[in-house]
C-alpha cells in the first residue's frame, strides 16, 4: 500500500471538484457548498536534557466541507473528519457522507431559525439568511519555493540536531532543565466550491522552539522560550530566519539570556507611568493582542463574545472608533500576507485572494478589518463598502476557519533606536515578549517581557527579570512618541482561538517603539529583591 | 461510532501479531474513535446573526502502537499511528513508523503495567447519544437561545437593548480499546455533554454566564443553560466601578476553577515536577496550602463529566490525593513519569491521549487532571463567607488568568469580566461592572496565607479549551490587589 503523500491530491481534487460543483449542488435547498482538503508530510524530533525523547515521521490527510442550504432560510452546516490510506480507494463515497451530514445540518438550523422567527417576532428579527459577499472567484496553483524540502532531511539528522543542541545547553552551569523541538513540514491545502473556485496551495513550515528552564534567586524556577520559524525548509535551521542564527547559535544566546535572568532581580513596580522603549520582539506580542484581535471582525460583530471577547474599537454600528484617534499620529498597525512569514497566504480558506489592509492609519482607525466572506456581507448589509480580504484560516480542515490574523505589524518609522533609548533619561527597556494577559473586549493589557533593563541617562544600566507593562491600550498607543526604523517580522506559532479551539500560525512585529506606562514586577516576597 | 467489542477485538488482534514480531520487546495497541459536535451560537439583536452560528463535527478514529524494539544500539521505544482504520494491516503499517522513529530515551523504563486496581464504572455512556443524532443535537442548541430569549422577553427587554447570547454546545463520544504485553486488555466509551453560554445587554453593560453539563441527555438542560446566562445579565445590570486597592475577595465556582486549571494544576503534575518547571519538585510532605485545603483528583466518580472506567493506558482511574489538608502528598502522573520518578507515591491514573476531538490515536499519553475536587476541613456557607468577607468584591467570572512570570513564579494576572457583585456589610450587594477590574496576585500566597474560607458546596466547573472539570468551592481570599482598568466605548 503507497504511503500517503502531497501528491496524493492530485487524485483526490479532481473527484472533489465534481462532488462540489455537480453532485452536491443538484440536491434541493442547497446554495452552497465548498471542500477544503489538505495533505502534510511531517517530521519531528524532540530532546529533554541531551536526551532523545521522540521523534515522527508521518502524514495526515483530512477534509471539511461546508454547506449552505435552506427552504425558506438559508443556514451553514460543516463536517469534517480525518482519512486514512484505505479511504483513497472509496473517496468519492468519504466525500459525499461529509457533503450530506453537512447538507442536512444546514437544513435542520435553516428551519429551526425560521421556526425561532416566527416565534419571538422582532426580538429574532435580527436573524437573517447566511449570506457570503460576492468575490472574485479564482482558479490558481502556487508552491512557495523552498531550499531544503523538510522531507528529504533524513530523521537521524532531525533527532540528533536536537540531541546535540539540548547537551550543549544543559552543560551552562544556570540550565537545570531543557526541552529543544524541531518540526518540519510540508503541507498542501486545496480549496474547491461550487462557485467553481479551486485554490491549491503548497508551502514548507519549519519551527524550532527551545525551552530553557533555570533556578533563580530564592530558588524559583523560570522559563525561557522562543520560536525561530518560517514558511521555509531545513534552511529555517541553517540560518535563514528572522535571526540570522543558525538553531544552536539561537538557543545558546537563548540560553545565555536565561543564564542571566536567573541572577538578575525581581524588576520592582512602579506607582506611577514612567518612559518605556520596547523592542520589535515584545512589539510583536503587543501589536498581536491589541491590535491585530481587536480587528477581527468575527470578534467586532460579537461572534467571539462567549470566548475572546469582543472588540474595543466597535460597540456598535451608531458607536465606533472608525475614523477616530486611536492611538498616536506616528503609529501604523496593517495586516499583510504578502510578506514571507508565518502569516503569509496567497487565497485564504474560501478561496479569497489575500491582500494587505490597513487597520490604523497614523492613528486613525480604518473600516478595514480583518475578515471573512460572511463578515464582509454583514458589513455590506449596513451600508459599509467592504470587500473580503481573505483573512480565514483553518488549523486543519476539519476545523471551521476562523477570522485570523496574517502577518500583523506595526509599521516602521525612521528613528534609529539607539537614539530612542538614548533619549530617555529614566525609564525602562521591555526586550523579547513573554506571556499576555488581555481585558475582555482588549482595552487594558498586561505583557511581561523576557528582559527589562532600567535607563538611566539613555544607557542601559539594570537588568531585570518578571516585569510587564500595564496599561489601556488606547491610551498607551496614543502615548507613542517614537517609532524606530527596525521592522522585524516573528513567527508566532500557537495563536489559540474558537471552539473547539485550534492554534494557528500566524507573523507578528514591529519596530522598536517609546511610550508611557506603568510598570509591574514579580511577588517581591518569592526573592531576588532589588 | 463503531461496537466497542469490535475495538476490543481489535486492539487484541493487533497485540497477537506484534507479540510475533521479533524485535519486539515491549508493545502496546490503542484503538479509538471519536466523534464531537459542536453547535456555536451567536445571537445578536442589533446585528444580522445566524442564531446558530455553526453546526459543525469532527471524526477520527484509528490505531496507534507502542513498541520497544531490540536494536543493535539497545533498547529504543517508538510510537506510529494509522488513521481511520482498526484493521490488522493498520497496525503493521502503524508498527513500521514506530520502528522508523524509534529512539532510546534513557528515561524511558517500560510501557504501562497494572497497578493491582480494577475499574469501577460500568456503561456509564448514554448509548442515545452514542448512537448520533444531528437533529436531536442541533434541537439542543436552539433550546439554549430559546431559553436565553424567552428570560430577556419575560423580563421586558428587546432588541433595542443591544441583547447577545454566544458560547457553544458540545457533544463528545469517545470509545477506546487498549492491549499490551503487559496484561493489560480493556475498553472504555464515555459520552459528554457540555455548554458554556455568555449573555449580554450591551446597553446596560451587563453579562452573564450559564453552564450545563452532563453525561446523558436526561441530565442536559440546555434551554435552562441560556435562562441561567440571561438572568445573570438582568441581575448584573447597573455594575459600578471600584478604585484599584487590595480588597477581600470571594472567588466564585469559575474563577476557582480558572485559577486551578491554568496556574495550580500545571504545578501539580509529575511532568512538571521531573521537568523542573514547578515549584513543587521537592516539596512533598511539606505544607504549601494553608491546612484547611485538601485537593484530590478522581477520575472514577459517578456521573461526572470527566469521569472514565480507564485511562488510555488502560489503568483503571481511581482518586489520587494531591493536596492533604495543606501538605503535598501526591502529583498526577502518567506511566512514563511514575516510571521515571521511581517513587511508589506517584500513581499514573492520569495518563491520557486528549487531542484531535478526544482521546486520540495520534496522542502519546500526556498528564491530564479529571474530576479535580477542591474542599476545606470547615467549610462554611456561602452566606457565611460574605460575613467573613465583610466589605468587600465577589468575583464570579475571569478572563486570561496567566501566570505572567511563569509558572515557576506564582504570579497571576487576569480580568473580571461578568457575574460579579461588591459586598457590602457581609452581603451581596450591587453588581460590578463587567470588564473594569484587573486582577494581580501571587496564587501560592494566597492559597498559603490569604484565605478567609471555603464554601461547602461545590460546583462542577469548566473553561476553555481544557479537558478536566473542577469540582469547585467559593474561596475567600484577602488583601487582593485588584486594579482599575478602561471600560469598551463609555
Amino acid at each position: 500500500m503507497k504511503e500517503i503523500t502531497i501528491e496524493t491530491l492530485d487524485l483526490v481534487k479532481n473527484v472533489a471538484q465534481d462532488l462540489i460543483t455537480d453532485w452536491a449542488m443538484k440536491f434541493q435547498g442547497v446554495r452552497y457548498a465548498d471542500i477544503r482538503i489538505e495533505a502534510s508530510e511531517a517530521r519531528s524530533a524532540v530532546a529533554l536534557d541531551g536526551n532523545p525523547v521522540s521523534a515522527c515521521a508521518d502524514w495526515e490527510i483530512s477534509f471539511g466541507v461546508r454547506v449552505i442550504a435552506g427552504k425558506k432560510m438559508l443556514a451553514s452546516g460543516y463536517y469534517g473528519r480525518h482519512l486514512g490510506t484505505f479511504d483513497l480507494k472509496k473517496l468519492s463515497s468519504e466525500i459525499k457522507a461529509g457533503i450530506s451530514h453537512a447538507r442536512q445540518r444546514a437544513l435542520a438550523n435553516a428551519q429551526h431559525k425560521l421556526d425561532m422567527k416566527e416565534r419571538f417576532g422582532s426580538l429574532a428579527g435580527s436573524l437573517c439568511d447566511t449570506i457570503l459577499a460576492p468575490v472574485e472567484i479564482h482558479r490558481a496553483a502556487h508552491q512557495l519555493p523552498f531550499l531544503t524540502d523538510p522531507r528529504q532531511v533524513p530523521l537521524e539528522k532531525a533527532i540528533s540536531e536536537v540531541v546535540s543542541i539540548s547537551k550543549n545547553i544543559q552543560q551552562i552551569k544556570e540550565v537545570i532543565a531543557n526541552e529543544v523541538i524541531f518540526e518540519g513540514t510540508i503541507i498542501r491545502k486545496l480549496f474547491l466550491s461550487s462557485e467553481g473556485a479551486s485554490i491549491d496551495f503548497t508551502f514548507p513550515i519549519t519551527a524550532f522552539m527551545p525551552f530553557i528552564i533555570t533556578r533563580t534567586e530564592g530558588e524559583q524556577r523560570s522559563v525561557i522560550y522562543d520560536c525561530l520559524g518560517d514558511f521555509a525548509g531545513w534552511e529555517v535551521m541553517e540560518g535563514q530566519n528572522v535571526y540570522s542564527k543558525d538553531a544552536r547559535t539561537f538557543t545558546l544566546d537563548l540560553a545565555a539570556e536565561a543564564a542571566r535572568l536567573s541572577q538578575a532581580s525581581i524588576l520592582p513596580s512602579s506607582e506611577k507611568e514612567v518612559v518605556v522603549v520596547t523592542d520589535p520582539h515584545y512589539n510583536a506580542l503587543l501589536v498581536h493582542e491589541i491590535v491585530g484581535h481587536p480587528v477581527e471582525l468575527d470578534r467586532i460583530l460579537k461572534w467571539e463574545t462567549g470566548y475572546a471577547g469582543r472588540s474595543r474599537l466597535f460597540k456598535s454600528f451608531g458607536h465606533h472608533q472608525i475614523g477616530q484617534q486611536v492611538a498616536s499620529p506616528l503609529v501604523t498597525a496593517l495586516s499583510d500576507p504578502t510578506l514571507l512569514g508565518f502569516g503569509y497566504l496567497p487565497f485564504d480558506d474560501e478561496g479569497v485572494r489575500a491582500r494587505k489592509v490597513v487597520h490604523i492609519n497614523k492613528g486613525i482607525l480604518t473600516a478595514d478589518f480583518l475578515n471573512s466572506r460572511e463578515t464582509a456581507a454583514v458589513m455590506q448589509a449596513m451600508g459599509m463598502a467592504v470587500q473580503p480580504n481573505g483573512a480565514m484560516r483553518a488549523r486543519d480542515p476539519i476545523f471551521v476557519p476562523l477570522v485570523r490574523m496574517t502577518n500583523t505589524v506595526f509599521a516602521p518609522g525612521d528613528r534609529r533606536p539607539e537614539d530612542i533609548i538614548r533619549e530617555v533619561d529614566e525609564g525602562y527597556y521591555f526586550k523579547g515578549c513573554s506571556v499576555p494577559s488581555i481585558s475582555e473586549s482588549r482595552e487594558n493589557f498586561r505583557i511581561s517581557a523576557r528582559e527589562v533593563w532600567k535607563i538611566e541617562k539613555g544607557e542601559l544600566t539594570t537588568l531585570y527579570r518578571w516585569g510587564s507593562i500595564s496599561a489601556d491600550s488606547e491610551t498607551y498607543l496614543k502615548s507613542i512618541d517614537a517609532v524606530g526604523n527596525d521592522f522585524k517580522l516573528y513567527p508566532i506559532p500557537n495563536c489559540g482561538k474558537g471552539q473547539p479551539m485550534q492554534t494557528m500560525h500566524v507573523g507578528n512585529g514591529g519596530p522598536t517603539m517609546r511610550g508611557r506606562a506603568k510598570v509591574v514586577g514579580g511577588d517581591m516576597r518569592r526573592g531576588g529583591a532589588a | 461510532m463503531k461496537k466497542i467489542a469490535n475495538l476490543r477485538s481489535a486492539a487484541v488482534k493487533g497485540l497477537e501479531y506484534l507479540l510475533t514480531v521479533n524485535d519486539v520487546k515491549e508493545a502496546e495497541v490503542f484503538v479509538a474513535v471519536n466523534d464531537r459536535f459542536v453547535a456555536r451560537l451567536n445571537y445578536t439583536s442589533a446585528i444580522s446573526c445566524n442564531g446558530v452560528q455553526e453546526l459543525k463535527s469532527d471524526y477520527s478514529s484509528g490505531v496507534s502502537v507502542r513498541a520497544v524494539f531490540e536494536t543493535k544500539e539497545g533498547a529504543k521505544i517508538g510510537f506510529g499511528s494509522e488513521d481511520k482504520q482498526t484493521s490488522l494491516n493498520a497496525v503493521k503499517r502503524a508498527l513500521i513508523k514506530a520502528r522508523k522513529v524509534a529512539v532510546a530515551d534513557p528515561h524511558f523504563k517500560s510501557l504501562p503495567r497494572p497497578i493491582g486496581s480494577v475499574p469501577t464504572l460500568k456503561n456509564y455512556h448514554d448509548p442515545e447519544i452514542m448512537k448520533g443524532n444531528d437533529g436531536l443535537l442541533a434541537g439542543q442548541a436552539w433550546r439554549v437561545l430559546e431559553g436565553a430569549l424567552k428570560t430577556f422577553q419575560e423580563a421586558g427587554f428587546t432588541e433595542r437593548d443591544s441583547l447577545s447570547v454566544t458560547g457553544d454546545i458540545t457533544v463528545l463520544r469517545e470509545q477506546i480499546a487498549i492491549a499490551s504485553t503487559h496484561g493489560i486488555v480493556d475498553c472504555d466509551q464515555s459520552t459528554i455533554l457540555m455548554a458554556a453560554i455568555t449573555a449580554m445587554i450591551e446597553e446596560k453593560n451587563s453579562k452573564g454566564t450559564g453552564w450545563a453539563t452532563g453525561t446523558h441527555f436526561t441530565q442536559f438542560d440546555a434551554e435552562e443553560a441560556g435562562r441561567m446566562a440571561a438572568r445573570s445579565a438582568i441581575d448584573t445590570i447597573g455594575g459600578q466601578r471600584i478604585r484599584s486597592g487590595k480588597y477581600s475577595v470571594i472567588f466564585g465556582h469559575q474563577p476557582v476553577c480558572a485559577l486551578f486549571t491554568n496556574l495550580v494544576i500545571p504545578c501539580l503534575s509529575l511532568s512538571s515536577a521531573m521537568l523542573n518547571t514547578s515549584p513543587f519538585k521537592e516539596k512533598l510532605d511539606q505544607l504549601i496550602m494553608a491546612e484547611d485545603i485538601s485537593i484530590y483528583d478522581d477520575g472514577s466518580l459517578p456521573g461526572r463529566m470527566a469521569s472514565k472506567r480507564i485511562t488510555c493506558e488502560g489503568i483503571p482511574t481511581g482518586r489520587t490525593q494531591l493536596v492533604d489538608r495543606g501538605r503535598l502528598v501526591g502529583l498526577l502522573a502518567n506511566s512514563y513519569f511514575a516510571n521515571w520518578a521511581g517513587d511508589s507515591r506517584f500513581v499514573p491514573r492520569n495518563g491520557f491521549r486528549f487531542g484531535g476531538g478526544g482521546r486520540w490515536h495520534r496522542s502519546e499519553p500526556g498528564i491530564s487532571a479529571t474530576n479535580l475536587v477542591i474542599e476545606s476541613a470547615n467549610p462554611v456557607s456561602e452566606e457565611k463567607l460574605c460575613k467573613k468577607v465583610g466589605n468587600g468584591v465577589f468575583i464570579g467570572r475571569l478572563w486570561y488568568l496567566y501566570p505572567i512570570n511563569g509558572s515557576g513564579s506564582g504570579d497571576f494576572t487576569g480580568t473580571v469580566v461578568g457575574d460579579s457583585y461588591l459586598i457590602k456589610d457581609g452581603k451581596i450587594a450591587n453588581p460590578l461592572q463587567p470588564n473594569t477590574v484587573r486582577i494581580n496576585g501571587n496564587w501560592l500566597e494566597l492559597m498559603k496565607g490569604n484565605i478567609l474560607g471555603v464554601s461547602g458546596e461545590q460546583k462542577a466547573t469548566l473553561d476553555w479549551a481544557i479537558e478536566e472539570i473542577v469540582l469547585a468551592p467559593q474561596i475567600a481570599f484577602a488583601d487582593v490587589e485588584l486594579e482599575e482598568i478602561d471600560v469598551l466605548l463609555a
